[in-house]
């Protein structure tokens, strides 16, 4: 417990300390919401324009922010429940292992553990060595996955390959495929010849005759008539190679964030955002002069005038 | 160096392998359990709610005690599982003494002679994956143990039979399949080949049945009644009356009250679309009930001729609710929906595997059973793709207890026993290299 000239990082701290932790205080909006809603910056200053009154779509974007985090949460008002006391109460409780005393002390919400992991995320990026020692409490993260998964593998890949490039490279992948007018069930390789198999004593690939995903070799589907028809004909694209999906296969899993779906940049726009009216739900056709807020036509509109005056204090 | 040699090794010196299995699809909003051994098994799980309720009275029921509970008016929950992980081990570990380790525990089991096979989301936290690892060992000492995605597990299952399919021989696990994961928290898109997920394309959207429950709870709110202290109502009302649109333009139009002094025939009439829904009251009825749209009724009801019910009539909100997944933009969420969040994963696969995976989808979860959901969804997913491209939806007859069920099968197959991390080799090597383990799944070899 010597900490002369020696400074603690505050991650290494938000990870042993039991209990509670450092979160960044990012006001009204928790991180959670954060994640879930990022700000995009481009997108913002199209709407702006459209509008023209920038103080307006800001408050509009509050207000949807707002109402995606309130969507979010379990329950309209924060349930503390606590856990009854056992009728019998016979279990002893005294005899956890400090890891077990220490997760089960932790009070930590989902957004909290986000937020550590992202740090260390970030941590990693700038300074690898730091985080490699901050890290060995809990080694779990992709960063020493992706080592050992390819320290792992790398071995098999290397040889298999080299050694059964001729057998992968089977026919079917290297020529273009054989018309096939009907697909029935399956559209695995859809090949109906058997691949070569040369035996391999020594090697274990997978499996025995060297491709991951093995050649079609049940019985074909019955003939039809129009099987030689050129103008049934439907093109099967190319088989990925075996290499492909090996490197597939033993990719590491993303992180949280990165499997989260998103717009890309072309995509975001392609289609206007659907307006619905707030009051009734069709289509929201006109727009309040005041909030902004999208109505279908006079009733609702009347219906929303009388809480829009209430709800912004105009 | 985590090879399956030293595994077996050690496997082979240390006490005899545990006999039964405990499966458990440990979900946001229910856990699905049940044992299986090689002479016996649950042919379905039990399904317990995974939470605390505490009810107005203040009594607080826990995990399957829910049950006793009658009146459900301003239940409350406290949920373990945040986001679809267990976050919050105090609560969860109450839940699971309760139903599994206490001496009245309805499925009690001895973790010492059991093996665990617990599902978890895809890309999970890795602190939230060790705490979990440490809990399963250190605290309850399982004899084994293996933690791996819940989509993966419905590889497993006879895929060929849910697609009604004829076929000779049952590959297991299936060859390709793309599994369509529609849960509580979020839903998942996962490409599976071989039993094995291929990391890089699993997608997620963060819209779930959380979410359109407390859509539902708002749009009532504005509309009817205050609703924001009943989710559990409200929750009921969603299964109950909510439906996948095929045509949401025609059905929105139909719905419409129209402009001031308008009377528009289809929404005097209902239209089919419109229902009306009876509120419980608390005293004689527990459960909302269903009725078919009757003009008049909830006008009358309102002007309070008839007081004795409370009904609500509910138009686009039936529809407007699980159009969430299919457009999550509609309230601002900035997400693709569903349909794009296919096209999304298979863009990073290989073209080659398209036709297997667009052949081959799977849709398991709870919201999957809204009506009309596996329709929309594949009529999507065509105008997303190249013609000549067979899209097959389909939906096993279970689907919440599906990926339970197809880890059942798992525990019997022998990719188990070459997954599982025994409590030995946990003590011997520790929770890092568990989680290196569960993470490098099957690998390359058969």
């Amino acid at each position: 417990m010597n900490n002369f000239g020696v400074i603690e990082v505050a991650s290494q701290k938000t990870k042993n300390a039991p209990g509670w932790a450092y979160v960044p205080d990012t006001g009204l909006t928790p991180a959670a919401a954060a994640a879930l809603q990022p700000l995009n910056r481009k997108r913002a200053a199209r709407d702006k324009a459209n509008v023209g009154a920038p103080d307006l779509t800001a408050r509009q974007d509050a207000k949807i922010r707002k109402d995606l985090e309130a969507l979010d949460k379990d329950s309209h008002r924060d349930a503390q429940i606590p856990i009854p006391p056992k009728a019998g109460g016979t279990r002893a409780q005294n005899k956890h292992t400090p890891n077990v005393r220490k997760i089960l002390q932790s009070q930590k919400t989902f957004a909290n553990h986000l937020d550590d992991y992202q740090a260390f995320l970030a941590l990693a990026e700038s300074n690898p060595q730091l985080a490699a020692q901050v890290n060995k409490p809990t080694p779990t993260t992709t960063t020493t996955t992706t080592a050992t998964t390819t320290a792992r593998n790398s071995p098999a890949p290397s040889t298999i390959t080299t050694a059964t490039t001729e057998e992968i490279i089977t026919p079917d992948s290297s020529e273009p495929f054989p018309p096939r007018p009907d697909t029935p069930t399956s559209l695995e390789p859809s090949t109906t010849a058997t691949p070569t198999t040369t035996e391999q004593p020594k090697l274990q690939s997978y499996p025995p005759d060297g491709t991951i995903l093995p050649a079609y070799n049940r019985p074909p589907p019955t003939p039809h008539p129009g099987d030689d028809d050129p103008l049934l004909v439907s093109h099967v694209p190319p088989f990925p190679t075996d290499e492909e999906l090996r490197a597939l296969i033993t990719a590491p899993p993303l992180s949280y964030l990165e499997a989260r779906a998103q717009w890309t940049e072309e995509e975001e726009g392609r289609y206007p955002a659907r307006r619905f009216c707030e009051v009734c739900g069709y289509w929201g056709r006109v727009k309040c002069i005041k909030c902004g807020a999208r109505v279908c036509a006079l009733e609702c509109l009347e219906a929303h005038r009388e809480e829009c005056l209430v709800r912004y204090g105009l | 160096m985590t090879g399956r040699g030293g595994a077996k090794k050690s496997r082979a010196a240390g006490p005899a392998p545990p006999t039964t299995t405990l499966v458990l699809d440990n979900g946001a909003d229910t856990i699905k359990a049940g044992f299986v051994s090689d002479d016996k098994s649950d042919g379905k799980p039990r399904i317990i709610p995974n939470c605390l309720a505490r009810d107005r009275h203040r009594k607080i029921y826990v995990g399957s005690e829910l049950e006793k509970c009658k009146d459900f008016s301003e239940l409350a929950f406290r949920r373990p599982v945040e986001k679809g992980f267990i976050v919050n081990w105090e609560a969860q570990k109450e839940i699971w003494d309760r139903e599994f380790f206490d001496d009245k525990a309805a499925q009690k089991c001895d973790p010492s002679e059991t093996r665990l096979i617990l599902t978890e989301q895809p890309n999970s936290l890795p602190s939230l994956q060790t705490h979990c690892d440490q809990i399963v060992f250190e605290e309850y000492g399982f004899a084994s143990y293996y933690r791996g995605l819940a989509p993966v597990f419905n590889a497993y299952r006879d895929i060929q039979s849910i697609f009604r399919t004829p076929q000779s021989t049952i590959d297991s696990p299936a060859q390709v399949i793309l599994l369509i994961d529609s849960g509580y928290s979020h839903t998942t898109v996962t490409p599976i080949l071989q039993g094995r997920p291929l990391h890089p394309a699993i997608r997620r959207l963060d819209v779930g049945g959380k979410l359109m429950t407390n859509y539902l709870t708002r749009l009532l709110s504005v509309r009817h009644f205050d609703m924001r202290n009943e989710p559990y109502i409200v929750n009921e009302m969603k299964e109950a009356v909510c439906y996948t649109s095929l045509d949401f333009k025609g059905d929105l139009e139909k719905t419409w009250k129209g402009t001031r002094g308008e009377k528009r025939e289809d929404y005097l009439s209902g239209a089919g679309i419109a229902k009306d829904y009876v509120l419980p009251d608390s005293h004689t009825r527990f459960h909302g009930v269903v009725r078919d749209y009757e003009p008049g009724v909830s006008a009358r009801a309102r002007k309070g001729i008839i007081s004795t019910e409370d009904v609500l009539t509910l138009r686009n909100e039936r529809f407007v609710v699980p159009e969430l997944l299919f457009n999550p933009s509609d309230i601002g969420i900035r997400q693709p929906g569903i349909a794009d969040l296919v096209k999304q994963s298979l863009l990073a696969v290989p073209i080659g595997l398209w036709p297997g995976l667009l052949a081959n989808i799977v849709v398991v979860g709870g919201n999957s059973l809204s009506e009309g959901f596996c329709q929309r969804l594949q009529t999507e997913i065509l105008k997303r793709f190249p013609d000549e491209c067979r899209v097959r939806v389909a939906r096993p007859e279970d689907p919440i207890i599906s990926t339970w069920l197809g880890a059942a099968n798992f525990a019997k197959h022998e990719h188990a026993s070459r997954l599982e991390v025994t409590k030995q080799e946990y003590e011997e090597h520790g929770a890092a290299w568990v989680a290196r383990k569960f993470a490098a799944g099957l690998g390359l070899d058969p």
